[in-house]
């Protein structure tokens, strides 16, 4: 293993690595700070000049772009009020209050250095856990692997969305859209309307950037798009009372740090759920809970750690079972896919070299983002200025040429057209999105353990759930399921129509 | 475009009808017990499912409005144009890569949708070509991806 993690440092002490890691973090940085540019949209963006890179440089484009834009989210919020990315909206009142009472370094601070410790915390408990999970998960046959999908699939559509019903649709229109072409178990052309450009299915990353970044601009011509007013005018010393912060709340960080980390593993439920829960635990627990939302430490420490940590903590289920936590690793195992680096346990037998450049690059990114995510902060207030009504018909230009790249392809365009309009008419009418991206990315995944399985026990179901590891997966899923749906008959209105933006 | 419940429920219901129907009689060469149409039908039987669940919820809606109705933004007329202009860049871009270039088409795409944002118009064409070359620099020269070139091929570079 020690040899495996130097062949890995030497794969990314590599200057070009280094540079790709470098530009993807001030990206990353510039992009999650503006409001109305999410981390999911800066890493769609991002696919189509990762499949011109070899693996690793383009799974650290990926990591690095991601982790500094769930922190550099928290920036806007802190001077305008608007978060930069939904996963910094909890404790979007604390901070705006400290920077009312002209201290926007303190939330700039706590931000920063603590988003860093629960990257790192988060990080560590990747590095230790993944490999372990893999070893264990070797066993595993398409029948265990079949109910860990559905798990996932499972707790993406029932724990992590607010309206279970609309999500289950997303998510079998998605599982359904990946149905299309030669790439099933018997490899019959289905659903392709006789076009041969249908026959390898739909192209991923044109539908990606078409669904996060062209939905994105779609929203954009709706909305007022005035530029923010920037108050601040200067931003203090910002790490100047972090240590004293870290010894007075150490609890919080650890909390924090561990919740977002298991938030993260459990499929479907990313960063801003993240800091939602852990906002809200820190509150609870408080010694001082009625100082909540007025410009106090304490929730944003623990809320910060945790939104960063679940990044890592999503990576888990993601490697391990090839399984994503939330819409940016399901791009990530598209990217993956791509690079012949199909995740599952396996992937630690065959190739541990990348995986371990994989961890240190995310140790890597979060220790850069002390020196440049100072560096945003300084100068945050000019970066805000910018208008978005010229940011967005240059990412529009940027989507169409990505999609175009991969194959040279204009129908790839077309493509990207259409799945930003489907995105934008799905969240117009409160259907949320990311379940589609998991339906697709493990729709194939999903039809082949199912088919091997039915295979194997020659059409019988009970095959489904015969063996002991596979019947309790296959009873946790059901578990869930069953538990919403009661839960919600009970509520007497089986949805909620509360959507989450 | 904003559906109510009901009219969002049977549009999939239909939906899943259609897979269904495409998927009924695929063909299945290796005569294995479950052939490539069950899978489909497994989850077009699950979209009926959620899909009609949805329809009934829907019509016992009390506040459900319309059918189908206009979400607020679209009560303004430029909201909509606005809107349009996104898919209408696209299409434009589908149709005119190949002749005008793409140096050509994406600077006018940008041009308009900037001065539709509210830049002026000089400043627009200024930006717009200077964006278009930047985009075009970090596809071509940086990544090689062969960028059509239309009437501007004779100054290829």
């Amino acid at each position: 293993m020690l040899d495996a993690y130097v062949t890995a440092l030497g794969m990314v002490l590599d200057p070009y690595v280094l540079f790709v890691i470098t530009a993807s973090a001030i990206y990353g940085l510039v992009v999650g700070c503006i409001p109305g540019l999410s981390a999911t949209m800066a890493t769609a963006l991002l696919v189509p000049l990762t499949f011109f890179m070899p693996p690793v440089p383009a799974i650290a484009a990926i990591v690095t772009t991601s982790t500094m834009a769930i922190f550099s989210g928290d920036i806007p919020g802190c001077l305008l009020r608007i978060p930069g990315t939904p996963a910094s909206a909890a404790y979007v009142d604390d901070s705006y209050k400290m920077t009312l009472q002209g201290k926007p370094e303190l939330a700039l601070g706590i931000g920063l250095w603590f988003s860093v410790l629960g990257g790192l915390f988060g990080t560590a408990v990747m590095m230790v856990a993944s490999p372990a999970i893999a070893d264990f998960a070797l066993g595993f046959g398409s029948v265990e692997f079949f109910w860990i999908v559905m798990l996932g699939l499972g707790g993406a559509v029932f724990i992590g969305s607010s309206t279970p019903l609309k999500a289950c649709i997303s998510l079998l229109i998605g599982l359904m859209i990946a149905m299309i072409g030669m790439n099933n178990p018997a490899g019959q052309p289905r659903f392709t309307f006789d076009s041969t450009e249908m026959l390898g299915g739909v192209s991923l990353i044109p539908m990606m950037v078409g669904m996060f970044a062209c939905s994105e601009v779609m929203r954009h011509m709706i909305s007022d798009s005035s530029a923010p007013q920037v108050v601040v005018k200067k931003i203090g010393p910002i790490f100047a009372n972090m240590w004293r912060l870290t010894k007075q709340y150490p609890w919080q960080l650890i909390r924090g740090s561990a919740l977002g980390t298991v938030i993260g593993i459990q499929p479907g439920s990313g960063a801003d759920m993240a800091a939602w829960m852990s906002y809200a635990m820190s509150k609870r627990f408080s010694k001082e809970p009625e100082k909540f939302g007025t410009g106090h430490p304490e929730g944003l420490i623990e809320a910060g750690a945790s939104n960063n940590s679940s990044l890592a903590g999503a990576w888990i289920p993601a490697l391990v079972f090839g399984i994503p936590g939330d819409s940016i690793t399901a791009i990530a195992i598209g990217v993956l896919m791509m690079k012949n680096m199909a995740p599952g346990p396996t992937i630690f037998v065959n190739a541990p070299e990348n995986v371990y450049a994989l961890f240190l690059v995310f140790v890597i990114a979060n220790l850069l983002m002390l020196p440049l995510g100072w560096a945003i902060i300084k100068i945050a207030t000019r970066v805000l200025s910018v208008p978005r009504r010229v940011l967005m018909p240059i990412i529009l230009v940027f989507a169409i040429v990505g999609s175009y790249a991969i194959n040279n392809s204009l129908f790839d365009v077309g493509v990207m057209l259409a799945f930003g309009l489907l995105a934008f008419v799905l969240e117009e009418n409160d259907f949320p999105v990311a379940p589609v991206i998991l339906g697709v990315v493990l729709g194939p995944l999903l039809e082949e353990y199912f088919i091997n399985s039915m295979i194997k026990s020659d059409g019988r179901l009970i095959g489904l759930v015969d063996r002991p590891i596979a019947a309790v997966l296959a009873a946790i899923t059901i578990g869930i399921i069953g538990w919403t749906v009661i839960a919600s008959m009970r509520a007497g209105k089986p949805d909620k129509e509360t959507a989450r933006s | 475009m904003k559906f109510n419940d009901l009219f969002a429920g049977l549009v999939v219901l239909a939906l899943s009808g259609l897979v269904a129907f495409a998927s009924w009689n695929l063909p299945n060469p290796s005569e294995q017990p479950l052939g490539p149409s069950a899978f489909p039908l497994i989850l077009a039987g699950l979209l009926a499912l959620c899909a009609a669940i949805l329809a009934v919820n829907g019509a016992r809606a009390t506040n459900a409005g319309p059918l189908v109705g206009l979400a607020d933004w679209a009560r303004s007329g430029t909201a909509v144009l606005r809107l349009l202009l996104v898919p209408a860049a696209v299409i434009f871009y589908m149709f005119c890569a190949e002749p005008l270039g793409f140096l050509i088409a994406a600077t006018a795409i940008l041009v308009v949708l900037f001065v539709v944002g509210g830049t002026k118009p000089l400043q627009a064409i200024g930006f717009a070509l200077a964006t278009a070359l930047a985009i075009h620099s970090i596809f071509y020269l940086g990544l090689g991806v062969q960028l059509p070139w239309g009437p501007l091929e004779p100054f290829r570079w």
